[in-house]
């Protein structure tokens, strides 16, 4: 059986414990008035567990199967890298690729419901070339979902972050509802201004698409196999929906490397 | 005039829009990416889209054919400098490994893979194998490969992690401990203290939680002394002739020896000013965390290659460092941070040795039995592993009630978060917010010490929040016995009054970072002397850098 824990899939095999080994120790009385070490070790049997739980990651392991399957022969492993010394007048840095966002509020489900995604993962679900070919599964329980809340992530934000956001996430709804029938996608935000003033007559003409203006409060499961309950206020009062899946409209953050970039050369993030 | 050259750092949609409009408007762009392929087939942001061109953006293909667009994906900058309008950029542009133009998208090498990994471009909901497209929409392929796993990259000493913990797995105990003396002499000792940036590293805590590499390092260290394999650290036969002395039998020092040993330098001596070597992890680290026997024996494998250690040889003091420098073809410093600093209040001076004492004496005197007695209360001040440290030893040599004073909250305490919940455990009283004032006395003894509360504030330059007094909220605590713990510093009056050495302000030593050479020629430095208090697997990579420095300097002359 697969299970799933911080959005990772894990295989739990028999011999490898899931959990990491506690050091085992002498009890605070033994401790009192010695010095004796109050680590006393692995046992044997604990020291192979835990070393069996070792990925022993390095990507490509250099086995040249690849290498040596492929007819056109282009893989060649002796490309070198290059490096490279370049002058500039002018230099404009962008986020480039690397998705990093602030972290999701905590009692939003992120990272402790596999049904609950980033828009950032529901972009790629829904991209006809990513995971699931444009197919919009729950990563839950595999299903087609027919009622999707679209949230905003992070309650503090500008009218910049919610406007941007926003869009994203009526994009995606309307991606959604054109590749599922009889489906329907509440959008929950606290919708800004600006897009009230831009978009909000046509994304109210999208049928199937309730937009909301509310502020998501708390998303839970109670029970095995139940659909997640989304809680949140509207007008000052508390509502609670079940929903199959919840996308997070999440809160761009430039990346560490870029930041670095930035601070080196003085120069704002486009 | 030439073209404006104009640098776009990131490869993403708005990268690619503007390489666009950079270079139709007459300048030479040129692009940089770190991932292996360009990005920008996104859902818009600022419009509402029709469900079948979601994800079409002509951009891509058309910032491909444009000739004043140079492309470098996979690509990271090693240096980037600014000077007057201009900036300079070092740029490495790592192989693919894939010649794309021949490629046919035919996929076999994908079936063969062995390898399964996250894909970052799925934003991990899918894996992928090593060799593989980024960007499945652009094709392109790339073959990935890491230097070293995470792990092996955050040691500093880099030691081989997979491969040890590897041959735990397999039952090979000692050859698994083999793999980490390659790199390491003292794995029982660094087993048991290390902070372990490895396991902060570990690619396990993405499932659960990280490996215990740390313990597993202990683990084989133990089997041998469990199965009394006494292993002999084999060394070349034929010697370079060279004199080498190396002051400090720390971390560093002991590291950098046996490094020297292993090339085969046949004349190494360790001058150690105390009667007991590994410096800080003899008198700083309590033997309820690293038992000295472990660690003599440490030690003595070392010396058993024909590395020579003189104890209670004080440079500056029993043998002069002038001499050092003259007898010797090269010198490498490995002293320490030894000195406690003071907290600078009122009564710290008056009371000193009468029930005032600095934490690195306190734990030295205890290590080497001269403490004299313990009783009464006992106030430590400060968030360090020293401040846990003396907070725990005096527990167990038995102060009735043992507080730490620490002027922020548990959250931005610098020691170790396991020890601080040890010494809770144990009973230790952790006063947070809490800063000393002034040391009170009469009769030429500590009575206690005022302090008073704090707050947090603004954050500071360290991220830390900046904690502040409260007006009017001192109190007073009885005790007899006071530990300043809060930093270590060095000190270098070996070097007598006067000398040619590069200090920092901090009164460290300045070292070329490639080689560990001080300005003086012949003379290197490593570990605590030069960072400051550091953790000591810190030390050791200090000591082999060192010791590669030391080789080099001596086969040029």
């Amino acid at each position: 059986m697969v299970y799933e824990k911080g959005r990772r899939y894990i295989i739990p095999f028999d011999d490898v414990p899931a959990d990491r080994a506690e050091m085992p120790e002498i009890s605070v009385e033994e401790r009192k008035g010695s010095f004796r070490e109050v680590e006393t070790g692995f046992p044997e049997a604990v020291a192979v567990a835990e070393a069996k739980r070792c990925l022993s990651c390095r990507r490509c392991l250099g086995c040249a199967l690849c290498w040596a399957e492929c007819e056109p022969e282009a893989i060649d492993f002796s490309i070198p890298d290059e490096e490279l010394e370049l002058d500039f007048d002018e230099v404009i840095i962008t986020r480039g690729q690397e998705n990093s966002f602030q972290p999701i509020d905590s009692h939003l489900g992120y990272g402790t419901y596999a049904d609950v995604i980033t828009d950032l993962q529901f972009e790629r679900m829904l991209s006809p070339t990513g995971p699931t070919d444009g197919l919009v599964v729950s990563p839950f329980d595999g299903e087609v979902p027919r009622r999707i809340a679209v949230i905003q992530g992070n309650a503090e934000g500008d009218e910049d972050h919610f406007l941007s956001s926003l869009v994203l996430g009526v994009n995606e709804s309307i991606l959604a509802l054109d590749r599922i029938e009889d489906m329907k996608v509440a959008l929950v935000s606290p919708i800004c201004q600006s897009f009230k003033k831009k978009f909000s007559p046509d994304a109210e003409k999208i049928p199937d698409l309730d937009i909301i203006e509310g502020a998501p409060e708390s998303v839970e499961r109670t029970q095995e196999e139940e659909p997640l309950i989304l809680t949140y206020s509207q007008d000052g009062k508390i509502k609670k929906e079940n929903f199959d899946l919840i996308v997070i409209l999440t809160k761009p953050e430039i990346s560490a490397e870029i930041s670095a970039l930035s601070q080196e050369l003085e120069q704002e993030v486009l | 005039m030439e073209n404006k050259r104009v640098l776009i750092i990131g490869g993403g949609l708005e990268g690619v829009r503007t390489a666009i409009e950079k270079a139709e408007a007459g300048a030479q762009v040129t692009l940089v990416e770190k991932f292996p392929t360009l990005g920008a087939e996104r859902i818009p942001r600022d419009r509402l889209i029709k469900p079948d061109n979601a994800f079409i953006n002509p951009d891509l293909d058309k910032v491909r054919n444009l000739s004043d667009v140079r492309i470098l994906t996979n690509s990271e900058f090693t240096k980037v400098t600014r000077e007057g309008g201009k900036v300079h950029a070092s740029v490495l542009k790592k192989s693919l490994r894939v010649d794309n133009s021949k490629c046919n998208d035919c996929k076999a090498c994908i079936k063969v893979c062995p390898v399964n990994m996250f894909d970052d471009f799925d934003e991990g909901y899918t894996w992928r194998t090593a060799v593989d497209y980024f960007n499945p929409a652009t094709g392109e392929y790339n073959i990935f490969k890491e230097d070293m796993p995470a792990c092996q990259s955050k040691c500093p000493v880099h030691l081989d992690i997979r491969r040890y913990v590897g041959q735990i797995a397999d039952g090979k105990y000692l050859e698994s401990l083999a793999t980490i003396r390659e790199r390491l002499p003292l794995p029982g000792s660094i087993g048991r203290i290390c902070p372990h940036p490895c396991e902060t590293a570990c690619n396990r805590q993405y499932l659960d939680k990280s490996i215990s590499i740390c313990f597993l390092k202990r683990y084989v260290a133990d089997v041998e002394i469990n199965e009394e394999v006494e292993p002999v650290y084999e060394t070349p036969e034929k010697k370079h002739p060279e004199k080498i002395a190396v002051v400090g039998a720390g971390p560093a020092g002991l590291t950098c020896a046996y490094d020297l040993a292993m090339m085969g330098y046949g004349q190494i001596k360790i001058f150690e000013a105390l009667p007991v070597p590994g410096g800080y992890l003899w008198v700083g680290i309590p033997e309820y965390r690293l038992p000295k026997k472990l660690l003599k024996r440490e030690v003595d494998l070392i010396a058993k290659m024909g590395v020579e250690i003189q104890y209670n040889a004080r440079i500056g003091k029993d043998i002069s460092f002038e001499d050092l420098i003259n007898d010797y073809d090269a010198v490498f410093i490995g002293a320490g941070c030894h000195q406690g600093l003071k907290l600078r209040i009122p009564g710290e001076d008056e009371y000193k040795g009468k029930g005032i004492v600095d934490c690195v004496t306190f734990l030295r005197e205890q290590a080497l039995g001269k403490f004299p007695e313990a009783g009464g209360k006992l106030i430590v001040i400060g968030g360090g592993n020293a401040a846990i440290d003396s907070a725990r030893v005096g527990w167990r040599m038995g102060f009735d009630e043992v507080y730490i004073l620490y002027r922020r909250t548990k959250k931005e305490m610098p020691a170790n978060p396991w020890e601080i919940d040890a010494a809770e455990e144990e009973g230790v009283i952790i006063q947070y917010l809490a800063a000393p004032v002034e040391i009170l006395g009469e009769n030429e003894r500590v009575t206690g010490i005022r302090c008073i509360k704090m707050e947090l504030g603004e954050p500071d330059a360290s991220g830390r929040r900046r904690p502040a007094p409260i007006e009017g909220s001192e109190y007073v605590i009885d005790a007899e016995t006071i530990i300043p713990a809060i930093s270590q510093g060095t000190d270098l009056s070996f070097l007598g009054e006067k000398h040619d050495f590069e200090l920092s302000r901090r009164n460290t030593f300045q070292i070329d970072v490639e080689t560990g050479a001080t300005n003086v020629p012949g003379v290197f430095a490593g570990g605590d002397v030069v960072s400051g208090p550091d953790i000591a697997i810190r030390a050791v990579a200090a000591g082999k850098r060192a010791a590669l420095g030391i080789d080099k300097y001596l086969r040029s002359k």
